[in-house]
């Protein structure tokens, strides 16, 4: 028996197979993470390695390129990049997507073991590092104390990182810009010459004062005591008190040659947030954590703890991922409801009963739910793409329901019992059903088969259309009959219906409607040419305006946050830079009210090497990390705000280089990289200042920046052997000395608390801050004479070599721009024809990248997908109607979707984007399918014996409404997702507007061409064929 | 002895069930999803993608006296809506085994 017999037969059993689904479905859904997009691990591994004391061009020699040919031939590898610095070679991996990355580094290890015999000996060993989307901080707190400044680290640590340490899912949380407590001994040096002492000495006395010792073990008598001596200082206090030794019969103290100093460390970075002293905590996940699950129970953690804290401390985010995603997240599923709503309506409109449209409407739930099921089983999680999916496949999911209870409906019209209507109605359509499902199953499935970072991202969106179409039409051909054969009666005529009723209101417009298509068909069956020709021109306009297109990789999204890097005059000191940053933050305060909380960082951190991978940091660097009030918020956008904040920056005389970056959860970028290739580094950084000055003249680039760091200025201390060993000393005791005075000496530890703190001995800033109190430092030699610095050698400013980065196993240097007011594509076509005119020698090579090189594959990914949905759809249909010619009657409708889009997309102002592209290709299994509709019952009635046109007409009349309503429930179901504002909204409404403009324009061509075109195939096909059947039966005429 | 040879569509069934048990037709003959089109009018029922309907056919064998009521109740069946399609003829029965 069938599955519909069955299914009418047994309805219980159908029931509790549905609400075991149901139930299953939202179990699933309880226990699905919800995350921004479906999980993706960056497929990268790093080798670093270290070669102390070599310069940029030996590491890149001994170092970079030895590895890089040794790991050339690694499996899945797509890319090797490098970057050779002082002391420090990084080269990076980068293997294709979906590479096991487990494997990728033991193959790694195993190459790096065949080159280690290369390395230098002094090299250390390389070491693998993987690289991983968890490293970036997925949430940044501001913490700000007035009196409790001083201590804030030690009470941070103990009240709030080490409890929320233990919340599941946290890989690590650090404090950023915390003071840190030291006690300095700052030596004035003329009185240390006086009394004819060094820092080294005193250093040896400090350390030999602070000293807790066992003597051993005293018997007396019956009882046997410890013995031990306790000379460690109890209070820095007593520093200043110990003595040195004697100097012409004087005791000379600590205190009488240094100033004692127990505070925080005299800083090389500094924190301010909202203008007050504070520090940054910034938290890490876990990989393969779920964002929003950590963020949230850290939070709840957080405001338990926050009670422990003084009240002067306070603690806000600066940023919480967690929080685009959820708005996100919620603000689509709203979406999803208004599309539910609206196809509820559609339906009813259509139908104009209560009873049927529920029928319907419950495979909506039921095939969605089961997108949940999949979702929980393949290990994913709800997100945009798996969200906006689902809002697509709202639309098309009610038209098999539609289809068979349409059928069921006329046989209970006809008078049959709505038990014997379920089952035979059903019989009838049923292979119609899934044939058409297959049509669109044929253009989502080649989605689950995309490689790449695309792939990676439709992947699932092809699996959930397919998997909810799939479900829905097993939905309707038995859940369907067996309700209708429960639910649907027939319908007693009453003789009067109300003023208002269904069949005085709608039902009219609709019949109304009906008459007028079948004239306007009829008209242009009569006016084959006319109505080619004007559709050629609307395809050929549609052409020509798709170059005023713009493109683009991923839409760009406001995400209420972004940093502000602010390079002053390389070697500025910091002092100068916190005064710049002070001067900035007055600027953002005063204009700019949108803004809700500035973090500012100004200066290098050198405990801070951990966050130095991802910004870079210097005396000479400011960093902001900036978030703005919510979307809903403000007026402004971030773009227009960041453009005039540039405006602002470029007006500070003192700023060299400034980049204001938004912060994107996404992955992708939105730079146009210009890559210069060429050994001669002059050249090349020549030609990289060449370039980006004529980029920096395209009105619509920002943020122009070479990736090759400027030469810093550097002293250099150049001693003389000679003099050296004339006096006695070698440059290992020198160079100890000055590091002694200038960086300072860790005598000893001072100890409270269980807390240890370094005792420094340097000299007192003044002594140590310019190049004639430096040559006057005096050092020690073995005899014990004073020798002066500039005796020994001189000091001179170089400019250090820049940082040397190769791409395939050559020298690049990369100039990067971003877009303003304009798209990725135009700014990459400007770029192009600048670098043209940029006179290039001929071994230099240049080559466009970044963002926009994502794109074009992104874009090649999806031309292969429209051609094979393409093909796919042919062979379904083909097979489906035995005909190679029917197919591409239907195919006719596919161009005019496409210049639905394009229309669409202008209107709109909206640019193409991967995302909006993808909405195109989906638009072929969309529109083919009202198309096959529209054929299929052609032919029905051809075959019935109906002449062409009439058969036509007859038709078109017929399937009016089936089509308007299939078109209609996907276009309100899009609509929602098209219109919506907010949150994360800028990724998926391209797609929403794509689908709208391409089935709004596809729906009203379907219905003129599709017939015309039929028409001019079948004229001559169907003659011949009646011909030939009357000649071969030709002796049964005589 | 007559034998009564009743074509319908499929959506007839149940009627025509329980028409034969209204007047205890106990033994009958089917044949399920049978082709076939009227003489006069109708749609054809060839259960094809054209002609999707399929007919059933049935062969019974009444007493004479049962057969005018029979014949008058498929009338009544074709009036609820004659395009759905039922007819019954009826033949002499010879013998029987």
């Amino acid at each position: 028996m069938s599955i519909y017999g069955n299914a009418v037969k047994k309805p219980i059993t159908t029931t509790m197979v549905f609400i075991a689904v149901i139930i299953f479905g939202l179990y699933s859904l309880t226990r699905l993470p919800v995350d921004l997009y479906p999980e993706i691990e960056f497929p990268a591994v790093t080798v670093f390695t270290t070669y102390p004391g070599a310069s940029a061009s030996d590491i890149e020699i001994n170092i970079t390129e030895p590895i890089e040919d040794a790991l050339n031939t690694i499996d899945d590898l797509k890319e090797v990049r490098s970057v050779s610095r002082d002391n420090l070679s990084i080269v990076t991996l980068e293997f294709e997507y979906e590479t096991d990355l487990t494997e990728a580094t033991n193959n790694v290890r195993d190459g790096l073991s065949l080159v280690s015999d290369a390395l230098p000996d002094e090299a250390e060993d390389p070491t693998i590092f993987k690289f991983n989307s968890s490293m970036f901080p997925i949430m940044m707190f501001a913490v700000t104390a007035d009196e409790s400044y001083e201590g804030i680290e030690k009470m941070l640590e103990e009240k709030i990182v080490n409890p929320l340490n233990r919340i599941n899912g946290i890989a690590s949380i650090s404090v950023i810009g915390a003071p840190i407590r030291e006690v300095a001994v700052e030596f004035d040096p003329r009185r240390l010459e006086a009394y004819n002492l060094t820092i080294e000495q005193i250093g040896a006395i400090l350390a030999s004062e602070n000293v807790n010792m066992p003597l051993g073990n005293i018997e007396m008598g019956e009882l046997d005591y410890p013995f031990r001596v306790e000379g460690e200082f109890s209070g820095s206090e007593h520093l200043s008190n110990v003595v040195l030794g004697n100097f012409n019969g004087q005791v000379i103290y600590l205190n009488d040659v240094a100033t004692i100093r127990d505070s925080i460390r005299e800083m090389s970075m500094d924190e301010k947030i909202n203008g007050k002293d504070g520090v940054r905590i910034m938290v890490m996940k876990q990989s393969g954590a779920n964002t929003v699950t950590v963020a949230r129970d850290l939070n709840e953690r957080m405001a338990e703890l926050k009670g422990n804290l003084p009240h002067d401390v306070e603690i806000q985010t600066i940023f919480d991922s967690s929080e685009f995603i959820k708005g996100s997240i919620s603000n689509l599923s709203q979406t999803l409801l208004f599309a539910l709503i609206f196809v509820v309506l559609v339906v009813l409109f259509f139908l104009g009963r209560w009873r049927a449209t529920f029928i319907v409407v419950l495979t909506i739930p039921i095939s969605l739910i089961v997108a949940f099921i999949y979702l929980s089983i393949t290990g994913n999680s709800i997100n945009i793409i798996s969200l906006s999916a689902l809002s697509i496949a709202i639309g098309m999911v009610v038209d098999d329901a539609i289809v068979v209870l349409e059928n069921i409906t006329k046989h209970i019209e006809r008078g049959s019992s709505p038990r014997e209507a379920a089952i035979y109605a059903t019989n009838e359509v049923w292979l119609a059903v899934v044939v058409t499902t297959l049509t669109v199953v044929a253009v989502f499935f080649p989605m689950t088969m995309i490689s790449g970072m695309t792939g990676i991202m439709f992947r699932q969106l092809g699996w959930i259309v397919t998997i909810t179409v799939t479900s829905s039409t097993l939905a309707a051909i038995s859940l369907t009959p067996m309700l209708s054969s429960k639910m649907l009666r027939l319908r007693t005529r009453t003789k009067e219906p109300g003023r208002w009723s269904y069949d005085r209101t709608i039902k009219v417009m609709l019949d109304k409607f009906d008459a007028w298509y079948e004239r306007t068909l009829a008209w242009s069956l009569y006016h084959k040419k006319v109505i080619l020709f004007a559709a050629l021109g609307i395809f050929l306009l549609s052409g020509v305006m798709s170059k005023q297109l713009a493109t683009e990789f991923m839409p760009q999204s406001d995400e209420s946050r972004f940093s502000v890097s602010v390079e002053l005059q390389s070697g500025t000191r910091v002092d100068k830079s916190i005064e710049i940053a002070r001067k900035i933050d007055s600027v953002l305060n005063t204009k700019y009210p949108e803004i809700k909380i500035i973090a500012t960082s100004a200066g290098a951190d050198d405990q801070g090497g951990f966050m130095s991978m991802f910004q870079s940091t210097g005396s000479n660097i400011i960093n902001y990390n900036i978030r703005l009030l919510d979307v809903e918020d403000r007026e402004r956008d971030i773009w227009s705000i960041a453009e005039d904040i540039r405006q602002d920056l470029s007006k500070i005389p003192e700023i060299t280089i400034y980049n204001v970056r938004m912060g994107n959860s996404g992955m992708a970028g939105n730079n146009v990289d210009v890559e210069i290739y060429g050994y001669d580094l002059q050249t090349t950084t020549r030609i990289a200042r060449q370039v980006a000055d004529s980029i920096r003249s395209i009105e619509d680039a920002r943020e122009v920046s070479v990736s090759r760091e400027d030469e810093k200025p550097e002293l250099r201390m150049e001693l003389d052997r000679e003099k050296l060993a004339m006096n006695g000393l070698n440059t290992a005791t020198v160079s100890q000395a000055l590091y002694n005075r200038v960086e300072g000496m860790i005598a000893t530890k001072y100890r409270e608390k269980g807390e240890e703190y370094d005792v420094v001995l340097r000299f007192k800033e003044e002594f140590r801050n310019s190049i004639s109190d430096i040559e006057n430092i005096v050092v020690q030699n073995r005899l014990g004479n004073n020798v002066k610095i500039k005796e020994l050698g001189v000091i001179k400013e170089y400019y250090s070599p820049p940082n040397i980065e190769r791409k395939r196993r050559e020298r690049v240097v990369t100039v990067s721009a971003t877009p303003y007011e304009t798209s990725l594509g135009e700014l990459a076509e400007s770029i192009k024809t600048k670098v043209a005119n940029v006179d290039m020698p001929r071994e230099v090579m240049v080559e466009i990248g970044g963002a926009y090189e994502d794109q074009q594959e992104g874009f090649m990914d999806i031309a292969m997908l429209l051609v094979l949905s393409l093909l796919l759809v042919y062979i379904v249909m083909a097979s489906q109607f035995e005909s190679l010619k029917m197919p591409l009657i239907i195919m006719f409708s596919i161009p005019f979707a496409f210049s639905g889009v394009i229309f669409a997309l202008l209107i709109t102002n909206t640019t193409l984007s991967v995302i909006a592209a993808l909405g195109a290709v989906m638009l072929v299994g969309i529109v083919v399918k009202n198309a096959i509709v529209l054929v299929d019952y052609i032919n029905l009635m051809r075959e019935r014996g109906y002449e062409l046109d009439e058969a036509i007409t007859l038709s078109g009349k017929s399937r009016l409404r089936p089509v308007l309503m299939t078109a209609m429930t996907t276009i309100l179901g899009m609509l929602p997702l098209a219109l919506s504002t907010g949150e994360g909204s800028e990724i998926w409404s391209p797609m929403g507007i794509s689908v709208i403009g391409g089935l709004v324009a596809s729906t009203l061509i379907t219905m003129v061409i599709v017939p015309v075109v039929y028409k001019l195939f079948a004229i001559r096909g169907e003659r011949n064929k009646d011909q030939k059947i009357r000649a071969k039966y030709a002796f049964l005429n005589k | 002895m007559k034998s009564i040879f009743i074509v319908y569509n499929q959506a007839h069934t149940e009627k025509v069930a329980y028409m034969l048990d209204h007047f205890g037709v106990r033994g009958y003959t089917q044949w399920n999803g049978v082709a076939g089109r009227g003489s006069e009018s109708g749609n054809p029922h060839l259960g094809t993608h054209t002609w999707p309907e399929q007919n059933q056919a049935l062969l019974a064998v009444v007493n004479d006296d049962k057969v005018d009521e029979i014949l008058e109740t498929v009338k009544k069946i074709d009036e609820i809506n004659t395009e759905v399609g039922i007819r019954a003829f009826v033949w002499n029965i010879e013998q029987v085994v």
